[in-house]
């Protein structure tokens, strides 16, 4: 199994502006990214993205420990638009450094807990996580009906530069 | 020796090479066009590559498909066969997956490229082959000619090289296909025998298709997003921006809206 995922170059660097403005408390800001499943029934199947959703200010919790956490009704939101929409919901996020980015501690125990409720909402169609850095990105995607995700082998984007990221070997 | 290889065409940036090398490249029709471009990919160090050719060689191609040899079409190996022979003399570590089919049969590995170079004989063909670029996200890249003769008047040579990249202008919004093509088109459809065709503009479309690739993923040139239309002029030698881009308006394509992306659901009426 090699999952590859892919947006256009328009919508990641709307993703990027918006999780690029300064939040009044929060050190990192959230979003919501939208993907219809390719190549479902392959080996390799795609994620292709659709459109964002982004978080407004007063949908954050201040709690210090964390880079940004978000209140309930932001994933009631993100869960209301995966049924609205009929796809697939990834929560994004960036750090802001450079090179591949990683998944920080708490991001990988609080994080994933999203999933079962998207999954609940739209058992069908990928979930996941994206993680942005400031020139490269990682995705973890949960394919329909899995509990364990895979992370992305192959990240596309789409435009002028095309830029293709691919998963660091260990 | 990857080093040594790619000196010549270290402008392409730092990290030019790589990008090259972690795309991987879709052609479908590997005829005059895609023989052209099979080779020149290979060359400039795309190493992975997804093949598609239903056809074998003939003597019919020996004028233009510059992977074959006259061995080759009296054997009618398959043109698939050829470009796989040619990319892997020029760079023996290449990944080179071949599809002796139409892409239609076999769809799955197109889906799965970043890059497709479209070299089809059809408007019909290309409506395909970009309606599924289009639904799985992949910038196509279109080459072709024609030769037309009306009367005693010399024959006029013409092509175009398109850039189809989701998100933007499709070959519809750009006039190249349209209803009334398609129609006329379908009209014609087996009484059309063989079309003329000929190896130096195939070169000449092919390489400027490969450069637009090259450009697309190092963007060498630093220049700005555009929109890629090139109106090939045979009869004079040129390569000009189509004049239809003028008169191009900047709103969204209607014909592929962003939304519809991903398998198609198809529902009981």
């Amino acid at each position: 199994m090699s999952v590859h995922v892919r947006l256009t170059r328009q919508l990641y660097e709307q993703v990027r502006a918006d999780l690029s403005r300064l939040h009044p408390f929060a050190s990192e800001r959230v979003g919501f990214l939208f993907a219809q499943l390719g190549n479902a029934n392959s080996v390799t199947p795609l994620v292709l993205f659709t459109g964002y959703s982004l978080l407004a200010d007063d949908r954050y919790i201040n709690d210090p420990q964390a880079g940004a956490r978000i209140d309930s009704q932001a994933i009631r939101s993100a869960m209301q638009e995966v049924l609205n929409r009929k796809e697939g919901a990834f929560h994004v996020h960036m750090h802001d450094w450079h090179g591949k980015p990683r998944f920080s501690r708490m991001d990988r125990t609080e994080l994933p807990r999203l999933i079962p409720s998207f999954q609940a909402v739209g058992l069908s169609f990928a979930h996941g996580l994206l993680l942005l850095s400031k020139d490269d990105i990682t995705a973890a995607v949960w394919l329909p009906g899995n509990t364990q995700p895979a992370e992305a082998d192959h990240i596309t984007i789409v435009g002028h530069p095309l830029q293709v990221f691919e998963r660091q070997r260990t | 020796m990857t080093s040594e290889r790619f000196s010549r065409q270290s402008f392409l940036g730092a990290d030019g090479q790589a990008a090259i090398e972690r795309a991987i490249v879709g052609i479908v029709g590997l005829g005059g066009g895609g023989g052209h471009i099979v080779q020149q990919c290979a060359h400039v160090g795309f190493l992975n590559y997804r093949l598609y050719d239903a056809d074998g060689a003939d003597e019919s191609n020996l004028n233009r498909l510059v992977i074959s040899t006259e061995a080759d079409a009296e054997a009618g190996i398959l043109k698939v066969e050829l470009a796989r022979r040619r990319i892997l003399a020029i760079r023996s570590t290449d990944n080179v997956e071949i599809f002796p089919c139409r892409w239609q049969d076999n769809p799955e590995p197109l889906r799965g490229c970043d890059i497709v170079f479209g070299c089809v004989d059809s408007f019909a063909e290309r409506r395909e082959l970009e309606a599924c670029c289009r639904r799985y996200l992949i910038p196509l890249i279109d080459i072709g000619m024609d030769i037309h003769q009306a009367g005693d008047e010399a024959p006029v040579m013409g092509g175009q090289v398109i850039l189809s990249m989701p998100g933007g202008p499709c070959m519809f919004c750009l006039g190249f296909l349209a209803e009334a093509k398609l129609g006329r088109e379908a009209q014609k459809y087996g009484a059309a025998g063989g079309r003329p065709q000929v190896v130096w503009p195939n070169g000449v479309l092919a390489s400027t298709a490969v450069g637009i690739a090259v450009n697309l993923l190092t963007n060498w040139t630093r220049s700005k997003p555009q929109t890629i239309y090139l109106s090939y002029r045979g009869n004079d030698g040129t390569l000009v921006p189509h004049p239809r881009l003028e008169h191009l308006r900047d709103v969204p394509c209607p014909h592929y809206p962003p939304h519809q992306v991903g398998d198609p659901i198809f529902k009981k009426l």
